[in-house]
């Protein structure tokens, strides 16, 4: 738990110096935004080293933590984004409240290895907790208006709602087992009945909420178009890992034949929706912001899929992890793209108001480029094996159920309804356009962070058995 | 030797990055470019002796049916995938290599992207620079799908050739037309490619057994499909396990997931829309490739991946189907050309027809029919590509062409252009003599063992097929009220200059010397069809017990 608790205390120690360092008119803004975000990256280079130098026992014992596969996966994700986050945060965070800023994404960063991680139901929820409360913190911080406000208060809301339905499936886990040990749980799946499956109907309901699958996204759009778009980026990335992770720790394995028979169902039903709601509703979109949050309400879906294959096949999780890591460059990537944009005087609200991007800030549109042909899914980059496996999980699969290739078919369809609304964007990058003004600012964070991620994602398609 | 297979995909495909990237200013970077094609050009040739020179395994090791006789599979090309599926991690070795048909497709790619790149020189005013590039890598994308010998590879390539087509339509097309029609294209081609890749994953998963870890391999692949087949089809009649129809009935969403990837791509007729929108809106230029050679994809990978791979699903569920496609095509083709009157649709809907033919071939599954369409696949993309190459030189002088009121007599302004019009008219309408009747005649001789019903109605189209290239020779050339003189003298540009005149009549003597003497290249293709027909011929008689009653009704 090395990483985790260091992330943790030294996001309550940036929390604390915020106590300390604001003060009076001698402020030096520049100099605390810098010793911040350097602040954050050495807490997280210190966490990557301890979790290298970790030694994983071979008994990994039944307690509270168990550092398996998805303990480092978890890990890795959660480090790999919160590196690009910190430096999307870096020029983009509000002065006013850098300590908690900082302190709350690293607390963030931080629960997704203790989600990973849990061998307990009640350090599951504290850790899905630990990214939920900081969440509430950051909105109200990043955008002090009305949008800001209304954005904080939906999400606020709405996530307790989803914590409540968490927390009776578990009770119901716990109530027909006795203990909240999952491996004690998973052993007793074998004899699992109807109640079971409600439980983890329960669960996945509440964890929906925080995956963005529907019908539990209709906060996404929202929240998105109300805060920063660091924040959205924050939002369409760290939770869902979370949520993912908490899924395969939950329901991973052991798993019997007839809990499947409703959960599977479930899945397929819930994963199709959320396809559709996604893609059409980002198809019919003008803003940006919604359009991005539709395309993560998309890819969850995606995400699902995968999810149905692992339950059935007991195959790789790896499936998703690649999935997450592809979507953390893609993702993050773009949107650090339009912070760059954003940060030199452009507009990001709209479509349109990146007709002719490519003329008036060359690097961040061919940064964008990238990242949108990823998440099109076409071959140069990480998305295409994203997808390439999601396909192979749901057809090897399908060799025991024909609808799980029918599944397969349905996601490649909302690929394509997907492709046309990111072609959109990709062609308005392109457009000439008669507002030839360039955009000078350099901001070297934002230009560092989505590097990094085109980088990743061009790199990935080669070698994609490190992703 | 073993190089020329990389060499051939990797360095259009650095000198067009290279170019793209340095932008448009470099002007002096034209040299280059064409120097780049014109070495790909030669190093096909090279690769075309590699292959007639090779020795032909002519009974294959281990009854596989598609085998390179040019091979290039270093150890260190293969893809770990993360993930491990029925107890064997995914560790797929990729395969470059060119059989005689492979070979061929690559000796068009070669022939087509030099050619284009010359005329664009006359042709593109603006960023010729990155337009070369652009050519450069999508011919470095189509030598990847030619030369590809496995699964994963090949849906690689054919993915990636996407990008570079979509900003040749884009960028240099139509400026009213091209963004609509390239949308229309990425997203027709895409929801054929995107589900293919399960279909590729079923075959690949499939070929997996508790000893045996899964391969994308086509030279394995198609010994197993070989191997099950004959099971199938020597199967005792008790033995519903292993009968044809549970084989085929099991491969069967893999085929249609396949057929309607390529069917797309080859615009076979219900969903053949995409193609007179993107010919229409992009530059002549950008169509001449697209028609002769991306188009080509389809037939390619019906004819390396469904037939060999999936030979029983074909004949049991689609055989019939599509040869019926195939024969409407040729039809309504050739209706639709007569009726239009710009001179771009009429092309784009007479490589409807011709498509129409070839796939009629492919779906004939015997020799004379499969031989046709590959003879077919490389005829119709020279001719196609000189019509569209010469209709860029007439737009280039005149603007728009149109039957309507283009009634002036060309050809006594443009006497070089006429000629050279004709030539390929005629070959395209299927003259005795030159490339066209080769192809035509072999797939119709195919077809005519299959059904009967289909060969009426192909032969229907030939007729069809003189009439429109005609009708385009006498109102374009000759005017309609046959005076064969210009009543717009001002708007004279010169006849053809030396350096367009000279790959036209390259072209065009290809389309003779295939004419006069088809058997050198029936000869290249021989051994590989002999190959592929051993299992589609048994799977399409042991499906239709029809089959082959015409010939032998014969006295």
């Amino acid at each position: 738990m090395a990483p985790a608790i260091t992330l943790i205390l030294g996001g309550s120690l940036l929390l604390a110096a915020s106590l300390v360092l604001k003060s009076g008119k001698a402020r030096d803004v520049h100099g605390q935004r810098n010793g911040m975000a350097v602040a954050s990256l050495v807490l997280l280079l210190v966490a990557a080293i301890l979790g290298w130098i970790r030694v994983v026992p071979d008994d990994l014992g039944q307690g509270l933590f168990r550092f398996d596969a998805a303990a480092l996966a978890s890990e890795r994700l959660a480090l790999l984004g919160g590196l690009i986050l910190i430096l999307m945060s870096w020029s983009t965070a509000p002065r006013a409240h850098l300590g908690e800023y900082y302190g709350c994404l690293i607390i963030m960063i931080g629960a997704v290895p203790v989600v990973g991680a849990s061998n307990d139901l009640v350090s599951l929820f504290l850790g899905l907790e630990l990214i939920s409360i900081p969440t509430y913190i950051m909105l109200g911080i990043v955008k002090n208006d009305n949008a800001g406000a209304e954005a904080t208060i939906k999400y606020f809301l709405l996530s307790a709602f989803a914590s409540s339905f968490f927390l009776l499936g578990v009770s119901y886990l716990y109530g027909f087992v006795g203990s909240t040990n999952l491996q004690v749980i998973q052993n007793n799946f074998a004899t699992a009945n109807r109640l079971t499956s409600l439980a983890l109907v329960l669960v996945m309901c509440g964890l929906a909420f925080r995956v963005t699958a529907v019908p539990f996204h209709f906060y996404a759009p929202d929240v998105f178009e109300g805060t920063s778009l660091t924040m959205a980026g924050i939002m369409s990335y760290l939770p869902k890992v979370a949520g993912f992770v908490a899924l395969i720790r939950i329901m991973g394995t052991g798993l019997n034949s007839q809990t499947l028979e409703i959960v599977v169902p479930v899945l397929f039903v819930c994963s199709a929706l959320t396809m559709f709601v996604g893609n059409f509703f980002a198809s019919a979109q003008n803003n940006l912001r919604r359009l991005l949050a539709y395309s993560s309400v998309a890819h969850t879906g995606y995400l699902m899929l995968a999810m149905t294959a692992l339950l059935r096949e007991n195959a790789d999780p790896n499936v998703l992890y690649s999935y997450l890591a592809a979507y953390a460059a893609m993702t993050l990537g773009f949107f650090a793209c339009l912070g760059e944009i954003e940060a030199a005087g452009g507009k990001t609200q709209l479509v349109g108001d990146l007709s002719g991007m490519f003329y008036r800030r060359p690097a961040a549109s061919i940064g964008m480029t990238v990242c949108l042909i990823s998440m099109i899914g076409l071959p140069l980059t990480a998305g295409f094996w994203a997808k390439f496996l999601v396909f192979m999980g749901t057809v090897a699969a399908g060799t025991k159920d024909p609808l799980s290739i029918a599944m397969a078919v349905v996601m490649a369809f909302n690929a394509v309804i997907a492709a046309g609304y990111y072609w959109r964007v990709l062609s308005k990058l392109f457009e000439t356009s008669d507002a030839f003004v360039p955009l000078r600012v350099f901001r070297p964070s934002l230009f560092v962070a989505y590097t990094i991620c085109v980088v990743l994602t061009l790199v990935w398609f080669f070698v994609p058995a490190v992703m | 030797m073993t190089l020329i297979i990389p060499l051939l995909i990797l360095l259009p495909l650095l000198v067009g990055l290279g170019m793209f990237l340095a932008g448009t200013k470099a002007e002096s970077l034209v040299g280059l470019a064409l120097g780049a094609s014109g070495l790909v050009l030669a190093l096909s040739l090279l690769l075309l002796f590699q292959v007639c020179g090779a020795a032909v395994p002519d009974s294959a090791t281990n009854g596989a049916t598609i085998i390179a006789r040019a091979v290039y599979a270093p150890d260190w090309l293969h893809i770990r995938l993360p993930v491990s599926v029925g107890g064997h991690p995914i560790y797929w070795h990729l395969q470059f290599g060119a059989d005689g048909i492979g070979a061929l497709l690559v000796l068009l790619t070669g022939i087509v992207g030099f050619v284009t790149m010359i005329m664009a020189t006359h042709q593109i005013r603006e960023r010729l620079v990155s337009y070369l590039a652009l050519i450069l890598i999508t011919q470095s994308m189509l030598l990847g799908v030619f030369l590809s010998m496995d699964l994963l590879s090949f849906y690689l390539f054919f993915e990636a050739v996407l990008l570079p087509i979509i900003l040749l339509i884009n960028g240099w097309g139509d400026k009213a037309e091209s963004l609509k029609a390239s949308r229309k294209f990425l997203l027709y081609t895409l929801v054929g490619s995107v589900p293919m890749v399960i279909g590729l994953i079923g075959i690949a998963l499939q070929s997996a057994t508790p000893v045996r870890p899964s391969t994308v391999s086509l030279e394995l692949l198609s010994a197993i499909a070989k191997e099950n087949q004959l099971a199938a089809i020597n199967a005792s009649p008790g033995d519903a396990l292993n009968s044809v129809s549970t084989l085929a009935s099991k491969d069967q969403w893999i085929a249609w997931i396949l057929l309607l990837g390529f069917g797309i791509k080859l615009a076979i007729l219900p969903l053949h829309t995409w193609l007179p929108t993107t010919y229409a809106a992009a530059h002549p230029n950008t169509t001449a490739l697209i028609a002769s050679v991306v188009a080509k994809l389809g037939v390619f990978g019906i004819i390396r991946i469904v037939i060999p791979l999936t030979p029983l699903a074909l004949s049991t569920y689609a055989q019939m189907l599509f040869g019926g496609l195939g024969a409407v095509a040729i039809v309504y083709g050739a209706f639709v050309a007569l009726s239009q009157s710009d001179m771009r649709k009429v092309l784009a809907y007479s490589s409807i027809s011709h498509v129409g033919f070839i796939t009629l071939g492919l779906m004939s599954m015997n020799s004379e029919g499969l031989s046709g369409a590959a003879i077919q696949m490389f005829n119709h993309g020279i001719i196609t590509c000189s019509m569209f190459l010469i209709l860029a030189m007439l737009e280039q002088r005149r603007g728009p062409v149109s039957l309507d009121d283009e009634d002036c007599g060309l050809a006594s302004i443009y006497p070089k252009l006429a000629v050279m019009m004709v030539f390929f008219t005629l070959a395209g309408a299927g003259l005795p003599g030159l490339n066209g009747f080769v192809g035509e005649l072999l797939a119709m001789t195919g077809m005519i063992r299959v059904s009967g019903l289909f060969t009426a109605i192909a032969v229907l189209g030939t007729v069809l097929g003189a009439w429109y290239g005609l009708r385009i020779v006498q109102r374009v050339l000759f005017g309609s009220n046959g005076e064969g003189k210009s009543k717009v003298h001002a708007q004279v540009n010169g006849d053809l200059k030396a350096t367009e005149f000279a790959p036209l009549l390259a072209l065009a003597c290809i389309c003779l010397f295939i004419g006069v003497r088809p058997q050198d290249s029936m000869d290249l293709i021989e051994n590989d069809i002999k190959r592929i027909v051993s299992v589609s011929e048994p799977s399409s008689k042991a499906v239709h017990s029809e089959i082959d009653q015409l010939a032998q009704t014969q006295p």
